[in-house]
């Protein structure tokens, strides 16, 4: 595919594929053709990148926005008005959804989430060649093969380079993220209800101590569906937006200059309605979060 | 689009992240925002209390004032009445004093005029007895009729 003409399918398959790295029976290798051999361990490096890149802009943004000697008589200026109003957008949903339940946990986790993932959604805004072709170029003049056998094997041109931007299309990435909440959930479950009144809740309901494997299997898919909902929904939403920034892309390069113009309106229009999914989303993982955990605060009685 | 070890990986960095914020970013700036919220309304609160105490003393200034009003036009009458006291009572005296000098004076006329009209008569009667002896041709003494002049004297 790499020194072959461009097709529509091999672009959109370029940016639709990740950089993955992993084990293979040769030894580790970020090779494209071998990803079938990784099996599971494998990490996809691109995304785990901006993941981490993001996560450290975050903590970055917020701990510079408060000046060293700071105190309550300074009026905040600048940045800290922005992380002030941040936190005060986060501690109000805590208190909505939360109430008079403590846990200092919960609200810089919900900070943490939205503020980062709203950082990994907006990445969806960046023009969607602009990052890969430049990491592809660079990652050729750095490493590419030459024909004297230099260099990685398989960086033979820079299209032979996978690089995706946006972290939250990949499902590693959200499924992940909902499976620490997941953890978090189940621990603060045991923690506030004991494990007794937990393995309760999962086996007693809705039909009573005498069918105890039907409400097993009940409350186990309700209880599952929760993180795997919660990660699918954020993968969906960024990854179907995306998908029509790469299907607008291709009117630029794959067609006539009339519909090549057009295809710049969409991708205005389009980037403008994103920004909308991009907050939302990052509010509505947020949100979630912030709900389960409240769920394994409640030690109500069915 | 597998399913791999990005997602473990990705719920540790998750979990980092939480962490470094739970410990380090959101406890100070929520702390920050939390006592300027508080001397906020603390400072609210002493401003409206500032407010209050402005009032009442206002209160009481007017309250000082108008006793204060009181007592000056109390005093003004009290010392108008005293000056028109001392007034009428300068007057009082200044007539008395002129109806006794009056008194007197009609006193001394009265006098005077007795006085005169005592010579008048004593005058009159020696005009007349001198007249009544010319014409009588010395009938009449005085050594004699000295008794008949006097009351006639004292009848004129």
């Amino acid at each position: 595919m790499a020194k072959d003409v461009m097709t529509t399918e091999s672009y959109i398959n370029h940016h639709l594929t990740n950089l993955t790295c992993g084990k293979t029976p040769e030894g580790w290798t970020c090779d494209p053709y071998k990803v079938d051999q990784m099996g599971f361990w494998a990490f996809h490096v691109d995304s785990l990148f901006w993941s981490v890149f993001l996560g450290a802009l975050f903590i970055l943004i917020f701990k510079s926005a408060m000046p060293k000697n700071i105190s309550a008589n300074s009026a905040p200026t600048g940045m800290q008005n922005f992380v002030e109003m941040c936190i005060e957008f986060v501690e109000d949903n805590v208190q909505s959804l939360f109430g008079s339940v403590k846990n200092t946990l919960i609200a810089p986790l919900a900070l943490t989430v939205f503020v980062w993932i709203l950082l990994m959604n907006l990445m969806d805004l960046v023009p969607v060649d602009f990052l890969p072709v430049l990491a592809g170029h660079i990652a050729y003049a750095v490493a590419g093969s030459g024909a004297d056998g230099s260099g990685v094997a398989w960086i033979t041109s820079p299209d032979s380079f996978y690089f995706k931007v946006v972290p939250t299309t990949d499902p590693n990435i959200t499924l992940g993220m909902a499976f620490a909440v997941f953890i978090l959930t189940i621990y603060y479950s045991i923690k506030v209800k004991g494990l007794k009144s937990f393995i309760a809740e999962l086996t007693l309901h809705p039909f009573g101590k005498y069918l105890i494997p039907v409400n097993f299997v009940l409350e186990m898919v309700n209880f599952i569906a929760k993180p795997i909902s919660l990660g699918l929904r954020l993968f969906g939403n960024l990854y179907a937006g995306e998908m029509i920034f790469i299907l607008i892309a291709l009117m630029l390069f794959f067609s006539s200059i009339p519909v090549g113009m057009l295809g710049f309106g969409l991708h205005l229009v389009w980037a403008l309605f994103h920004i909308l999914i991009v907050a939302l989303q990052a509010f509505i993982f947020m949100a979630l979060t912030i709900a389960y955990l409240a769920m394994a605060h409640e030690t109500e009685e069915h | 689009m597998n399913i791999n070890a990005t997602l473990l990986a990705q719920a540790i960095v998750m979990i980092v992240f939480v962490a470094i914020c739970w410990r380090y970013i959101y406890p100070p700036i929520l702390s920050v925002m939390q006592e300027r919220e508080k001397k906020i309304s603390d400072g609210l609160e002493a401003a409206k209390k500032a407010d209050d105490s402005l009032e009442e003393a206002q209160l009481a200034f007017d309250q000082e004032l108008d006793k204060a009003k009181a007592e000056a036009a109390e005093l003004i009458d009290k010392a108008n009445q005293r000056a028109s006291q001392i007034v009428g009572d300068a007057k009082g005296k200044a007539q008395d004093e002129a109806e006794k000098i009056l008194a007197s004076a009609s006193k001394t006329i009265e006098n005077e005029t007795n006085k005169a009209k005592e010579e008048l008569k004593l005058q009159m009667s020696e005009i007349i007895i001198d007249t009544t002896q010319k014409i009588l041709d010395q009938e009449i003494s005085t050594e004699k009729h000295d008794d008949l002049l006097k009351k006639a004297a004292a009848e004129l």
